[in-house]
C-alpha cells in the first residue's frame, strides 16, 4: 500500500470528500517495472495535484485570507483568542488571517507544503529537517528570549520518583510529537546519554500535544513526559491541573523557540507583512494584550544560526534525515 | 391526637399523610423491582460500552496508539456506573494482554500484563482463553468482562477489559427515594393549603352549628335561629334541624316563663299589700277599743289621755309602718319604752276577749331599751295576736320582755297545740301567702334577719307547763355600742 502523503477534504452541510493523494518513493518506482494501471495512477494522481494548485492559485488571487498553521507549540485551542489574534493580524496585514490548527507537526507540515496554507508555527526540530524548503518569517520571544527548554516531567505523588533520564527503565514515556524538539529529540538525545533505549522502557507513546503530555502525567497513563518548557510553564502559569499535578524533573539547555516559517521563494506580500506585524506587536497595546495570553514578550527577526544546536542535536541521534 | 383537632387541620393533614404514604408505598415497591432490575441493566450498560470500545478501539490498537485510546476510554466510561466513585473501569489490552491504556491508569496502568495475572485481587484469563466473550463474576458480586477485537481477518489484535465492583450494584436508595421525597414534598404544598381550604369550608356549616348551640341562653332563639346554616348534607341537615327545634322548644320555654315571672310578680304584690294590711289591721282593734273606751268614758281627764295617747301611738305606729313601704322615705323612729309593752297588751285586749283568752305579761328590764320601737311594737303585737289565736277558747298567753346590755328579748308563750321551731322554719321558707298567720311571723323573721337579730320556737321538753308553744324574738340592743345615736331605721 502506498504511504499517505497528503489528503484535502472538502466539507459541505453533509458529506465529506477526501482527495488522498498517494506517492510511491522513486526507487520503487525505478525498481519495478511500470506497469499500465500506475502509469495511470500516477497521471491521475498528477492531474488532481495541477487542479489543486490551480484552485489554490484562483483563491490568492481573489484577496484569499493568509493561512497559518498552527501546532502544539502553543495552548491553540482557544477560540475566542484566535479569532482575536487574527482580526489583529488581519488588520495590520490589509489582508484577512485564518488560523488553521491540526495535532501533529507532520499534517500542518503537509498542508504548508501543498500550498494549503501560507505560513505556519513549528517547532525547530522540523524546520531543520526542512530547512532548504522554508523561510523563517518571525521567532517568538519568550521572557524576552528566542530560546526555550525542555522538559521531563514526573507526577507529584509519584511513590517511585523519577529523578533522571536514568529513571525511565522500564517506564512509561510520553512523548509530544515524532517531530517535536523537545517532545521527542532532545529525549532520544538525552536517553542516549544515559544508556537507554526505546526497548528499555516498558512503553513509549505519542500524545499529540504537549498539553496531552503534561496530562498522560498527571492521570498515570505515563510515569514521565517530555514537553515544551514554554507550554508547561504557561500552563502553569494558567492553573491547569496537569501542571499542577506533574513537576519538572530535568530542563534542557537553551534551544532556538519554534519558528514562523513559509516555504521558500513563496513571493506571497502578505508573508512579508505577516513577519513586520508580528514583529510589531508588542508597540501595540492589543498586541501586547495577545503577546500577554500567548505568555510571549515578541517576535524577533528570523535569524537561522540559531536554530544550529537542534540541528546539531538531531544529528548526534541520527535523525537528520534531509 | 388528629381527632382532637379541628377539620380545617384535619382534612389537609389527612390527604398529606395519605398522599405521602400512597407515594413512599409505590416508591418502595418501586425501588424493590428497580432494585432487581438494575443488576441486569448494569450489564446491558457494560455490554453496550464493551460493543462502543471494540468498535472504536480496533483502530486504535491497530496504530498503537495509548493516548487516543486512553481518551476514548476516559470519555467512554462515563456511560459505567459508578466511575466518579472508583467502581468501574474499562480497558484496551493488546493482543498479548497487556494495558495499552485504562480509564484509570494508576489501576489499570499502561504496559502491565493484564490477562493471566491477578488484576484487582480476580485472576484474569489467558489471552489464549480470552478468544470468546468472558464474563467472570466474583463472590462479592462484583463483574469483569473481557471481549476480544478482532481484525478483518478474524485475528485477535487485542481486548476490551471492563470491570465493575460489587458497590456498584448496590441499589442507590438515597436516588431512588429522592423522587418519592419530591412527590411527597409537592403533595404537602399543594395538598396543605387546598386541604385546609376545603376543610374550612367543610367545617363552616358545623362551626356555624357549634356557635349558635353555643348562644342559646345567652341570645334570642329567633336570631339564632337565623345563624343555622341551610346545608345539603343529610348529617348536617339532620344537626341544625335538631338545634331548629331545640331553639324553637327554648323560645316556647322562655314565654311560659317570662308569663310565670308575671304572674309571680302579681302574686308578690298581692303578698305585699295583704301583709300591708294585715300590719295596719292588726293595731286598728285595739284603737277601735279605744276609741269606744273614749266615747263611754272620755270624761275623766285619766283615762280621756291615756286613750288619746294609745290612739297617738297606734296611729304613729301605722304611718310609721306605711312611711317605710315608700324606698325613698327616711323614716324616723324612737326608741322602745316599757309603756309600748302595755300599749301592745292593751291592743290585743279586745281579741283576747273574743277568744276568752287570759293575757299575763311581765318586764325583765337591766337595761335601757335602745331598739327600734315601731318594729319591737309590730313583732309584739303580730306575735301576741298570733298567740292569742293559737291559744284558742279559754287560753292563756303570757308575754315576757327582758333586756340586758347586749339585746332585747320578746318571749311569748301559749297554751293549745305545740309549735316547734322546724315547723317555724318550714313556715317561713315556705312562702305561703295563703295562710294570714304565715305573714306575721313572715314579718317578724324579716325584722330580725335585717336587724340582725333572731326569730325561734323553743323545743317543747323546754317549754314550763301550761303552755305548749313558746317564741322567741330578740334584737340587739345597740345602747352597748352606741348610746348617744338615736335608733333609726
Amino acid at each position: 500500500m502506498l504511504p499517505k502523503r497528503n489528503a484535502l477534504r472538502v466539507f459541505t452541510k453533509r458529506k465529506c470528500y477526501e482527495i488522498v493523494i498517494y506517492y510511491a518513493p522513486i526507487p520503487l518506482i525505478e525498481n519495478k517495472p511500470m506497469q499500465r494501471r500506475k502509469l495511470l495512477e500516477l497521471g491521475a494522481t498528477w492531474g488532481l495535484m495541477q487542479a489543486a494548485t490551480q484552485a489554490q492559485a484562483l483563491k490568492k488571487d481573489d484577496t484569499a485570507p493568509l493561512r497559518i498553521g498552527l501546532t502544539a507549540v502553543i495552548l491553540a485551542d482557544q477560540a475566542a483568542f484566535l479569532t482575536r489574534w487574527s482580526d489583529f493580524l488581519g488588520a495590520r496585514m490589509g489582508v484577512p488571517a485564518v488560523f488553521v490548527a491540526r495535532e501533529s507537526y507532520q499534517n500542518i507540515l503537509d498542508l504548508l507544503f501543498s500550498d494549503q496554507l501560507d505560513a505556519a508555527w513549528i517547532c525547530g526540530y522540523p524546520y531543520v529537517l526542512h530547512q532548504s524548503k522554508l523561510q523563517l518569517l518571525a521567532t517568538p520571544l519568550f521572557n524576552d528570549k528566542p530560546f526555550y527548554q525542555a522538559y521531563l516531567i514526573g507526577r507529584h505523588d509519584n511513590r517511585a520518583a523519577i529523578k533522571g533520564w536514568s529513571d525511565l527503565k522500564n517506564r512509561v514515556l510520553a512523548y509530544s510529537d515524532p517531530l517535536s524538539n523537545s517532545g521527542w529529540l532532545v529525549a532520544q538525545a538525552q536517553m542516549r546519554a544515559v544508556g537507554l533505549v526505546d526497548q528499555d522502557l516498558r512503553r513509549s507513546f505519542f500524545a499529540h500535544g504537549h498539553r496531552n503530555v503534561a496530562e498522560a502525567v498527571a492521570s498515570g497513563l505515563a510515569q514521565a513526559g517530555c514537553i515544551d518548557g514554554y507550554v508547561w510553564d504557561t500552563m502553569q502559569l494558567q492553573k491547569m491541573a496537569a501542571a499542577a499535578q506533574t513537576q519538572v524533573v530535568w530542563r534542557s539547555d537553551w534551544y532556538a523557540f519554534p519558528p514562523m516559517v513559509a516555504k521558500r521563494f513563496d513571493g506571497n506580500p502578505a508573508l512579508l507583512a505577516l513577519g513586520e506585524a508580528l514583529q510589531n506587536m508588542p508597540a501595540d497595546p492589543q498586541g501586547m494584550s495577545l503577546l500577554k495570553a500567548l505568555n510571549l514578550t515578541g517576535f524577533a527577526a528570523p535569524d537561522a544560526a540559531i536554530f544550529e544546536p537542534i540541528k546539531a542535536l538531531a544529528a548526534s541521534v541520527g535523525a537528520l534525515r534531509v | 391526637m388528629l381527632p382532637r383537632l379541628p377539620y380545617r387541620i384535619q382534612i389537609p393533614l389527612g390527604l398529606v399523610l395519605a398522599v405521602t404514604l400512597s407515594v413512599l408505598l409505590v416508591s418502595v415497591v418501586a425501588a424493590q423491582i428497580s432494585a432487581r432490575s438494575a443488576r441486569q441493566e448494569i450489564v446491558s450498560t457494560v455490554q453496550r460500552v464493551i460493543d462502543l470500545l471494540v468498535a472504536q478501539g480496533k483502530p486504535l490498537l491497530a496504530q498503537d496508539d495509548t493516548w487516543h485510546a486512553f481518551t476514548l476510554l476516559r470519555n467512554t466510561a462515563a456511560l459505567l456506573p459508578q466511575t466518579s466513585k472508583g467502581q468501574s473501569r474499562a480497558a484496551l489490552l493488546d493482543a498479548q494482554g497487556r494495558f495499552l491504556a485504562g480509564s484509570d491508569p494508576i489501576r489499570l496502568p499502561t504496559g502491565e500484563q493484564a490477562l493471566g495475572v491477578l488484576i484487582n485481587g480476580r485472576l484474569l484469563p489467558t489471552a489464549s482463553d480470552a478468544n470468546r466473550p468472558r464474563t467472570l463474576t466474583t463472590r462479592d458480586g462484583g463483574m469483569t468482562l473481557i471481549e476480544p477485537i478482532r481484525s478483518d481477518d478474524d485475528q485477535i489484535i487485542g481486548f476490551v477489559f471492563a470491570e465493575v465492583d460489587a458497590a456498584a450494584f448496590a441499589p442507590d436508595w438515597a436516588a431512588r427515594s429522592t423522587p418519592a421525597l419530591v412527590g411527597a414534598a409537592l403533595a404537602i404544598i399543594v395538598l396543605v393549603p387546598l386541604g385546609w381550604l376545603l376543610g374550612r369550608r367543610m367545617a363552616r356549616p358545623i362551626a356555624q352549628t357549634a356557635d349558635c348551640i353555643a348562644q342559646i341562653g345567652r341570645a334570642d332563639p329567633a336570631r339564632l335561629q337565623l345563624l343555622l346554616p341551610q346545608v345539603q348534607d343529610p348529617e348536617l341537615n339532620g344537626i341544625a334541624g335538631a338545634v331548629r327545634q331545640l331553639l324553637m322548644e327554648t323560645a316556647a320555654r322562655q314565654a311560659n316563663a317570662q308569663r310565670a315571672l308575671s304572674a309571680e310578680r302579681l302574686a308578690a304584690v298581692g303578698r305585699i299589700t295583704a301583709a300591708v294590711a294585715h300590719e295596719i289591721n292588726n293595731p286598728l282593734a285595739g284603737l277601735i277599743t279605744a276609741t269606744r273606751t273614749l266615747r263611754l268614758h272620755g270624761d275623766g281627764p285619766d283615762t280621756r289621755n291615756r286613750c288619746l295617747d294609745l290612739i297617738e301611738r297606734g296611729l304613729q305606729q301605722i304611718r310609721t309602718m306605711t312611711t317605710a313601704l315608700l324606698p325613698q322615705a327616711k323614716v324616723e323612729d324612737r326608741c322602745m319604752t316599757p309603756e309600748d309593752l302595755v300599749d301592745v297588751i292593751t291592743l290585743a285586749r279586745a281579741t283576747a276577749a273574743q277568744h276568752f283568752v287570759t293575757i299575763t305579761s311581765e318586764l325583765d328590764q337591766q337595761s335601757e331599751l335602745f331598739v327600734p320601737s315601731t318594729v319591737f311594737r309590730q313583732v309584739m303585737l303580730n306575735l301576741l295576736l298570733n298567740a292569742i289565736k293559737a291559744a284558742g277558747q279559754s287560753g292563756q298567753v303570757h308575754a315576757r320582755l327582758s333586756t340586758d346590755a347586749h339585746k332585747v328579748s320578746f318571749v311569748l308563750f301559749n297554751t293549745g297545740r305545740h309549735f316547734s321551731d322546724d315547723r317555724l322554719q318550714r313556715r317561713l321558707t315556705t312562702d305561703d301567702g295563703n295562710d294570714p298567720n304565715g305573714f306575721g311571723l313572715w314579718i317578724c323573721h324579716e325584722f330580725a334577719v335585717r336587724f340582725g337579730g333572731g326569730f325561734t320556737a323553743v323545743e317543747a321538753n323546754d317549754i314550763p307547763s301550761p303552755f305548749a308553744t313558746c317564741l322567741s324574738f330578740w334584737l340587739p340592743n345597740l345602747t352597748h355600742y352606741d348610746q348617744q345615736k338615736p335608733v333609726a331605721d
